[in-house]
């Protein structure tokens, strides 16, 4: 018997398929990034030349131009924005309702929480056309509210059924005893309800961050002017632009994945409990 | 007003009602803010949605009312039919191709069939943190004339201009864009089946063993029939979402070439914003919603009748 597992080594054929199906999975993966990496260090003529080759000469000149051309420090702290906003909001409007929810006993939180419900089956595209017209009467086209609200409303639905999920395992007792002491509910969310939500809030605030910092949608419609969009979509569009400069195409596509890889090796485990999990409700 | 707060408002009579008022009040006040932004921006422009896709409004002048007009027309628009059947490609890749992949991988690294199966999870998992227009920007890159796939072809077969024509065939323009969509999201179930598979005993596993079932026999006829909820729940969620897909088909082929690559939303997208036919445009979303509603409540039926949930 193998020490590492209690339970006997797999047989050979299926080891040998397993090393097969990972490291075609692995070089797939690995393999196109590592290939833009280095291609986004080659001039323009050695990318046509020799397409796989390494770099001769490596230089940063293509991120030097794409970072310049592409206005991509703006469209950076644009996402920092848009992503930070709307992460912090959807969490703490999340948790609110949540608190309202599950601790009060008011018959309407079924109603409401039915509507939350509801709210997981609509899409991205099902009002975007009635809520453009909106922004636009609104004057909300191109402005940061215009795109930090709806990554807010869409994000609310999941945001507090989780955390409703959650803080139905809080005990009631805790809130009872705050509430003999005299506390009011306003009281108690902040120094009490916020704190121990911690562990569901860490495992919210990343999944929202992930999905607001890579959306596409909303700031595709809402916001035209280049000075307005967010990093992955200014990215797009910017390598899109460029027909044949495929160096300032590559190295502004490193721009975009770099900090999301960052971001991956930070927060791997608690993506993948954050993913995993989201499955093992009954 | 709920039960405990009757029971009290009973026992304490007068000075109960303002206290139940004013919890009232801030139970409100928990709960409204979420609920406002989440009906105003979601729920109250798709009913307004709704009252479009019966009209033939272009943006401007008088809205004239088209009954089922636009719902009739989809349904004998050979665009729109191209994008239904290439949302049902979505399906299929997602529900057989995505998902038993997800959970053979997950199995696999579950057993530790190969050394470093740690490393492995970690490299397979990482797509799923790129944004999907990034996505598909880098495989076009991969694809293109002086891309990966073109080069090492070239190379093997030592046709020196050889190129990808596969985008401009009408039948087989949506397979690259169905490789990168198992590309980018087996691997998200490979890490919900690595979870599921670890709240299952070792036990059972050593005791089918124990039986002499053989490792396939215990995968197939043990494993799989285990984890078949979650593949079940899994594949409605792959449905459904299958069914809104636009980020990684705009920015890849944008529809294109000739609407060979066309899906419901992309078509939904260039009706309304590009042709400015807001009317019909709704239809789409509306049908979109529709099919979304229709795959939840008939898995719903089927979990039902299977006892699977």
């Amino acid at each position: 018997m193998d020490n590492s597992s209690r339970l006997r080594k797999a047989p050979l054929a299926w080891r040998a398929c397993a090393y097969v199906i990972m490291a075609a999975f692995a070089i797939l993966t690995v393999f196109p990034l590592v290939w833009l990496g280095y291609s986004s260090l080659k001039p323009n003529t050695e990318i046509v030349q020799r397409p796989l080759g390494l770099p001769l000469a490596p230089s940063f000149d293509n991120f030097v131009r794409a970072w310049s051309m592409g206005n991509l420090g703006t469209v950076l702290e644009n996402s920092f924005v848009y992503t930070s906003v709307a992460t912090v909001g959807t969490l703490f409007l999340a948790l609110a309702a949540a608190f309202g929810l599950s601790k009060f006993n008011f018959k309407s939180a079924k109603f409401y929480t039915w509507a939350f419900t509801l709210g997981l089956m609509l899409t991205i595209h099902a009002g975007i056309i009635p809520l453009f017209l909106a922004e636009s009467r609104a004057g909300l086209i191109n402005t940061r509210a215009g795109v930090i609200l709806p990554y807010i409303a869409f994000d609310l639905p999941i945001s507090v059924l989780i955390a409703l999920g959650y803080m139905k395992g809080i005990p009631d007792a805790i809130i009872e005893s705050a509430e003999m002491d005299g506390a009011k509910y306003r009281q108690i969310f902040w120094p009490l309800i916020v704190p121990l939500s911690a562990p569901v809030a860490a495992t919210m605030a990343i999944l929202s961050f992930l999905q607001h910092w890579n959306e596409f949608f909303f700031v595709f419609i809402f916001t035209t002017k280049v000075s307005m969009k967010s990093l992955p979509v200014a990215i797009t569009q910017f390598a899109g632009r460029q027909n044949t400069e495929y160096g300032l195409q590559y190295a502004s596509l490193v721009i975009g994945i770099l900090p999301m890889i960052l971001f991956y090796v930070l927060f791997h485990s608690q993506l993948k409990k954050g993913f995993g999990e989201g499955s093992l409700k009954e | 007003m709920g039960l405990r707060s009757h029971a009290a408002f009973r026992a304490h009579g007068v000075v109960e009602v303002v206290t139940t008022r004013s919890k009232h009040r801030s139970y409100l006040s928990f709960v409204l803010p979420a609920f406002i932004i989440y009906a105003g921006i979601m729920v109250i422009p798709l009913l307004f949605s709704l009252g479009l896709s019966f009209t033939s409004w272009k943006g401007y002048g008088v809205m004239s009312f088209a009954a089922l007009g636009n719902y009739a027309k989809l349904f004998s628009d050979p665009v729109f039919l191209i994008g239904l059947r290439n949302n049902a490609l979505i399906v299929l890749i997602s529900v057989f191709g995505q998902i038993p992949l997800g959970l053979l991988l997950a199995y696999m690294l579950h057993r530790q069939m190969v050394k470093g199966a740690n490393g492995f999870e970690m490299l397979i998992f990482l797509p799923i943190t790129i944004s999907t227009v990034i996505v598909a920007q880098l495989w076009n890159r991969v694809f293109s004339p002086v891309g990966i796939l073109p080069t090492i072809v070239r190379q093997v077969s030592g046709n020196r201009d050889y190129v990808m024509t596969i985008f401009e065939n009408k039948a087989f323009a949506f397979v690259p864009i169905m490789f990168v969509l198992l590309w980018q999201h087996t691997s998200l179930y490979m890490v919900i089946f690595l979870a599921n598979l670890q709240r299952i005993p070792e036990s059972v596993m050593e005791a089918a063993r124990l039986e002499g079932a053989g490792e396939t026999a215990i995968f197939l006829k043990i494993i799989a029939p285990m984890l078949a909820p979650v593949a079940f729940i899994n594949s409605i969620l792959a449905i459904s979402g299958s069914f809104k897909s636009f980020d990684l088909i705009y920015s890849m082929t944008g529809g294109g070439p000739a609407h060979y690559t066309e899906v419901m939303a992309v078509y939904m997208y260039n009706t309304t914003f590009v042709f400015q036919n807001y009317g019909y445009g709704s239809a789409i979303s509306i049908v979109i919603i529709l099919f979304i509603v229709a795959a939840i409540a008939a898995t719903k039926a089927i979990t039902k009748r299977l006892n699977l949930g």
